[in-house]
């Protein structure tokens, strides 16, 4: 299982924390301790770290002697970390980090830790498509951003339905579509009303 | 997206401008102030709490501790915009843990978005309880969430979520999921013909297959043959290629999977998973420049590879696994060298000869020097496992040397395996003595209690030891930095044996008492306690130091430490009585030699490494360890098992664990004699798990279908309105062919076709399909699986299969095979004479089974004579014209083929009376159960009303 996911970057700020166990201390602390394990291994090492000083921060009485471990990977000022048991296999998380930087990739066009930090919230629902309650989701680049890509049209549609001069209750999702064409927006639209 | 609401943005901005960190927390400090505020004057509009909420999380992610916003995030959820519902989702489930008292009142919200029908809303709502699911929401919501996993109107995102879900929930609450009779549904999701929803429910399957061995024992011919079709027949959507690689994630969790059964015995599952499991082997041999294609195909190979050692350590799979994992522990890249060396520590733990790994020794000694500690952990893993009798000095004697230049964060573990090693596999004594001394010298802070205590229980125990002990140990303490640890093995071995070395020179009791007594200034009061003890035992057998050591204890009875006061003062006056009183040589007995008992060292590292939930599938150490942990995970898992099986298997463990823990010398071979027995654990372990035939589908059309089968070769075994399920089969000896033909009658597929052969006993008999049957059957199509049995031996219980399919809604039916031992009979020509020879040499009984019932007539009030002759010869019998005296009687011979047992012969003799409308059949056979079988089953057959 994956208990953790952290972005942080080369100089230990966290961008991004989110914790499938609950943390036994601060989340803070938690970081920082990874950060001095991480950034003092050259780039040569391996990306995998045995990490029995985690054990306090992360273990549950439920979960007593599980052998946690850090996997990790590097793209440019940012710190991928993914602290994982071990029941994960360490090239497939390491292949997963790639799919959600790939994914980061495709919804911000060429991402940069300033997208983390400006659109947080996004970076959240990305890593949601990939891993959920701490176990792999999606693994297809494609999959995700078209689950992405749904979400950010429900979200526009409520957008645009909180704005007076937009028409209808926007909350009323149709199924399927996609795009939208505005004859099939009045259709839904129609179809909407008409249940109530 | 956050940077819609310009409050937010302006906030980001301002606490990225901030420059230094007191800056940032007084930004953070204002803004929550302003928030609580806010919050607390209430009436915002959803958009406002939206804003607020969003700043809350983002300083969350910062690290800072915030504790508003958590009713506004409740509140959000059940707001009808999806923009505001999406961010009240995003903070509950980062803000919120699952013991939260807020998340009660969030269930009917989910409830309400799960509900609806609305995927986007149902994958907010799953996802939420994947990630902060209680117990509570567990109880309310499981049922929802499983609609969603199996409706077929669920999109497949929708669905590879709620998979996951109901994973989460079975992890917290295990009760809740009814895993046991949703087990062939979910399973037949694995069939599905999307990736991503394959992937998900292989998560969901591995967690509850843990849990339900047999329950789930259908997954273990599904996942092989999805690894089939993805490696061998490529057959998956590009999307799921990654880097050209079919979904490694899946595969690997494939892998994973079969590695929690026992290895399969069908011989047709065999082939096919070690052919895909070649194809990886030869897919790596292939490497293209493309890290991420490396990486992916890597993950696969080790994980086939782990499978390939759980299967059979001696295929030649293995034999070309270990050769590629030599080149793996020399390769450049760190990360292969890592794995490398940790599949090479599973195999050194499986496998029964380590000669493949011994030759590459020296590189993974090297290994110890890498210079990544990762890939030191893993060598040292590796040189644990792979440790035995041959090379326990020199594996002990490198790590030993290493131990002095190790990472501190190593030495502890390192100290544990040392000392093991050392008990398990030492070669002489001495040798033993020497490294655990060495050991504590060398990493004296490092050593726990238990190394030293053992350390005395086994000199206690072993007479020849304890001279040479006494010697080494004083020879130690003679060196001006000898550690506490050191100090305490001194003071309690020279104590008790001192003074068998009293004789040799500069080993004086005055000199002992020196060296001893000059450490004693540096030690913890618990240690002088020990030394204190040891003095007194010196009164006794050395008198000559008597007065030294009452010195010493006179000082001691004026300390302040109260445990060393008294026994200071006890010690004075015990040695202060007169020289013939015989108390002190009472009280100063040698110390009896302690119960054999195991080794705590084996139990700490136990629990410092954790059994790790099952979740890996072996552990580090000899193949013992591992044999040993099965079974205790066997047990756990089959609380059903008959009593006295268990109990065997405990006897088992228990020698094992003695064995271990006593350092048993006296035979020269110690450490491989460790496992008693191991071939009794072997055969318990290797006994594969039969899945428990499912109950039979019952029906009045079935029992007469199946009874026509007995005596014929081809027939209907089954219809209903769906399919009709037909056979055909023809035996030979001890082996039959039986083809069974599968018709869909419905104008749409049946999908997540799964056909389960049961068999009661393979022993004696074997029934497996020649190859996977297929996993769907096309409208109004056949399908035919061909399935090939053997006759080991006798056998009276039928095996039975189990059909399964979706078709709408998961239909399955278990039906009788009509594989009787009959039908391994084969025809044998008797003249009257040769039978009646046969006849009289084989006997009465219990050779003989015999029964007499009544018959009835035909409606002309005749013999049925035709009848008795076809259910007869239906049984395989060669019914022997003219032997019998009387036209009436039928007489019949046969022999059975079984492939272990040889043949059996059988003989018959059927003598109906019309007139009492009664009938005795006689059955005689060199076998006892063939006798009666064969008795039963004919008669039987002969009782039932004509159809």
């Amino acid at each position: 299982m994956i208990h953790a996911v952290l972005i942080f970057n080369t100089s230990g700020v966290s961008r991004l924390i989110k914790f499938y166990t609950t943390p036994q201390k601060s989340p803070q602390l938690l970081v920082e301790k990874i950060f001095s394990l991480v950034s003092s291994r050259s780039q040569a090492l391996c990306n995998f770290l045995d990490a029995p000083e985690l054990d306090s921060f992360l273990n549950h009485p439920s979960m007593a002697g599980e052998r946690l471990q850090i996997i990790y990977r590097n793209y440019a000022t940012l710190y991928f970390v993914f602290v994982v048991d071990s029941s994960e296999s360490e090239l497939g998380i390491l292949d997963l980090i790639q799919v959600f930087v790939e994914s980061l990739d495709r919804a911000f066009e060429n991402v940069c830790e300033l997208d983390l930090v400006f659109n947080f919230d996004e970076a959240h629902h990305i890593l949601s498509e990939v891993v959920q309650g701490g176990v792999v989701l999606e693994t297809s680049v494609d999959e995700i951003q078209t689950a992405i890509e749904q979400a950010s049209q429900a979200r526009q549609k409520s957008f645009s339905s909180s704005n007076p001069l937009a028409l209808g209750s926007g909350n009323k999702i149709s199924r399927n579509a996609v795009i939208q064409t505005p004859l099939g927006w009045l259709a839904g639209r129609f179809g909407a009303t008409g249940l109530r | 997206m956050a940077t819609n609401m310009r409050g937010l943005t302006q906030f980001i901005a301002d606490i990225r401008g901030a420059r230094v960190r007191e800056l940032e927390e007084k930004r953070i400090n204002k803004e929550m102030a302003n928030i609580r505020k806010k919050f607390k004057d209430g009436n915002l509009d959803g958009y406002q709490k939206k804003k607020y909420v969003a700043k809350i999380i983002f300083t969350y992610i910062l690290g800072y501790k915030v504790d508003v916003g958590h009713m506004e995030a409740v509140n959000l959820i059940s707001s009808p915009k999806y923009s505001e519902k999406q961010i009240g989702y995003l903070a509950v489930t980062l803000l919120m843990h699952e013991n939260s008292d807020l998340l009660r009142l969030v269930v009917n919200s989910i409830r309400k978005d799960l509900d609806e029908n609305n995927e986007v809303n149902n994958c907010l709502a799953l996802h939420a309880i994947a990630n902060v699911g209680s117990n509570e929401m567990a109880e309310a919501l499981a049922e929802d969430v499983h609609r969603l996993l199996i409706s077929p109107t669920s999109q497949n995102f929708v669905r590879k979520k709620a998979a996951l879900t109901l994973l989460r929930m079975y992890r917290k609450h295990p009760d809740v999921i009814p895993a046991a009779e949703w087990a062939l549904r979910i399973v037949s999701i694995m069939d599905d013909a999307d990736l991503g929803v394959v992937v998900s429910v292989t998560s969901l399957i591995m967690a509850l297959a843990q849990d339900h061995l047999e329950a789930y024992a259908v997954c273990y011919q599904k996942s092989i043959d999805r690894l089939h079709r993805l490696v061998v027949d490529h057959e998956y959507t590009a999307q799921y290629a990654y880097y050209r690689v079919p979904s490694p994630w899946l595969q690997v969790k494939l892998f994973r999977l079969l590695q929690y059964y026992p290895p399969t015995e069908d011989p047709t599952l065999r082939s096919v998973i070690n052919n895909v499991i070649q194809t990886v082997m030869n897919n790596s041999m292939e490497t293209s420049r493309n890290v991420q294609h490396n990486n992916a195909q890597n993950a696969v190979l080790f994980e086939a590879i782990a499978l390939a050692i759980h299967l059979d350590t001696n295929s030649s799979l293995v034999t070309n696994a270990a050769v590629l994992l030599a080149r793996f522990i020399s390769s450049k890249e760190t990360n292969v060298r890592y794995l490398g060396l940790d599949t090479m520590a599973h195999l050194a733990g499986r496998t029964e000869s380590l000669d493949a790994i011994k030759k590459h020794q020296t590189t993974i000694i090297q290994s110890l020097r890498d210079k990544d500690i990762s890939v030191r952990r893993r060598a040292l893993d590796l040189l644990f496992s792979m440790c035995d009798l041959d090379n326990s000095e020199l594996i002990v004697g490198e790590l030993l040397r290493y131990l002095k230049v190790a990472d501190y964060a190593l030495r502890e573990e390192m100290v544990l395996k040392i000392a093991i090693l050392t008990e398990k596999y030492a070669t002489s004594y001495k040798w033993y003595v020497d490294t655990i001394l060495e050991l504590i010298a060398a990493a004296g802070d490092h050593v726990g209690e238990e190394v030293w205590y053992r350390v005395i229980q086994i000199v206690t125990n072993t007479m020849d030891l304890q001279a040479y002990a006494a010697r080494v140990t004083l020879e130690y303490l003679k060196t001006p930095t000898a550690h506490e640890s050191l100090v305490k093995v001194g003071g309690y071995v020279l104590g008790e044996y001192g003074h068998l070395i009293a004789n040799e020179p500069g080993s004086s009791p005055i000199e002992q008492f020196q060296v001893l007594h000059t450490k004693s200034q540096f030690c913890l009061a618990a240690t002088r306690a020990l030394l204190l003890s040891t003095y007194i035992k010196w009164v006794n057998v050395f008198p000559e130091i008597k007065h030294h050591l009452l010195n010493v204890f006179d000082r001691y009875r004026h300390v302040l430490d109260v445990d060393l006061q008294q026994r200071a003062c006890e010690y004075y006056a015990l040695a202060s009585r007169p020289e013939d009183d015989e108390l002190l040589q009472n009280v100063c007995e040698e110390i009896p030699p302690f119960p054999p008992r195991e080794s705590a060292l084996v139990h700490r590292l136990n629990r410092k490494l954790g059994d790790t939930e099952s979740k890996r599938t072996w552990v580090h150490g000899g193949k013992e360890a591992n044999l040993e942990r099965e079974l205790t995970q066997r047990k756990k898992i089959l609380p059903a098992e008959p009593a006295s099986r268990t109990t065997t298997g405990s006897a088992d463990v228990g020698n094992v664990m003695d064995s271990l823990a006593g350092l048993d010398l006296t035979s020269s071979s110690n450490g491989a004699a460790a496992a008693t027995d191991p071939s009794s654990i072997f055969a318990q372990l290797s006994k594969p798990i039969n899945p428990t035939a499912p109950r039979l589908t019952t029906g009045p059309n079935i029992d007469r279908w199946f009874e026509k089968l007995t005596t014929s070769a081809d027939g209907v075994l089954y219809e209903d309105v769906q399919v009709q399920i037909g056979i055909k089969s023809r035996y030979q000896g001890h082996l039959g062919q039986i083809a069974i033909y599968v018709g869909n009658k419905v104008p749409v597929p049946l999908t997540s076709f799964t056909a389960v052969v049961h068999v009661s006993d393979p022993d004696t008999l074997l029934a497996s399909f020649a190859k996977l049957p297929p996993s769907t059957i096309a409208p109004r199509a056949q399908t035919q699986l061909l399935l090939q049995v053997e006759c080991k031996k006798f056998f009276s219980a039928l095996p039975s299969i189990t059909i399964s399919f979706l078709a709408g809604a998961q239909q399955s039916v278990t039906l009788q095979l009509p594989i009787l031992v009959t039908k391994f009979f084969e025809h044998v020509s008797l003249g009257a004479a040769d039978f009646f020879e046969r006849w009289k040499l084989i006997g009465g009984p219990p050779r003989e089974s015999q029964l007499v019932f009544p018959i009835t007539l035909t409606e002309e009030g005749g013999l049925d004579q035709e009848r008795y002759r076809q259910v007869v010869s239906g049984h395989r019998l060669n019914l022997l014209d003219g032997v019998d005296p009387n036209p009436n009687n039928l007489v019949g011979a046969g022999i059975l083929h079984t492939s272990v047992d040889g043949k059996v012969g059988c003989l018959l003799r059927f003598e109906p009376n019309r007139d009492a409308q009664m009938c005795r059949i006689t059955v005689r056979s060199t076998s006892e159960d063939v006798a009666t079988e064969v008795q039963k089953l004919i008669s039987r057959a002969l009782s039932r009303a004509p159809s």
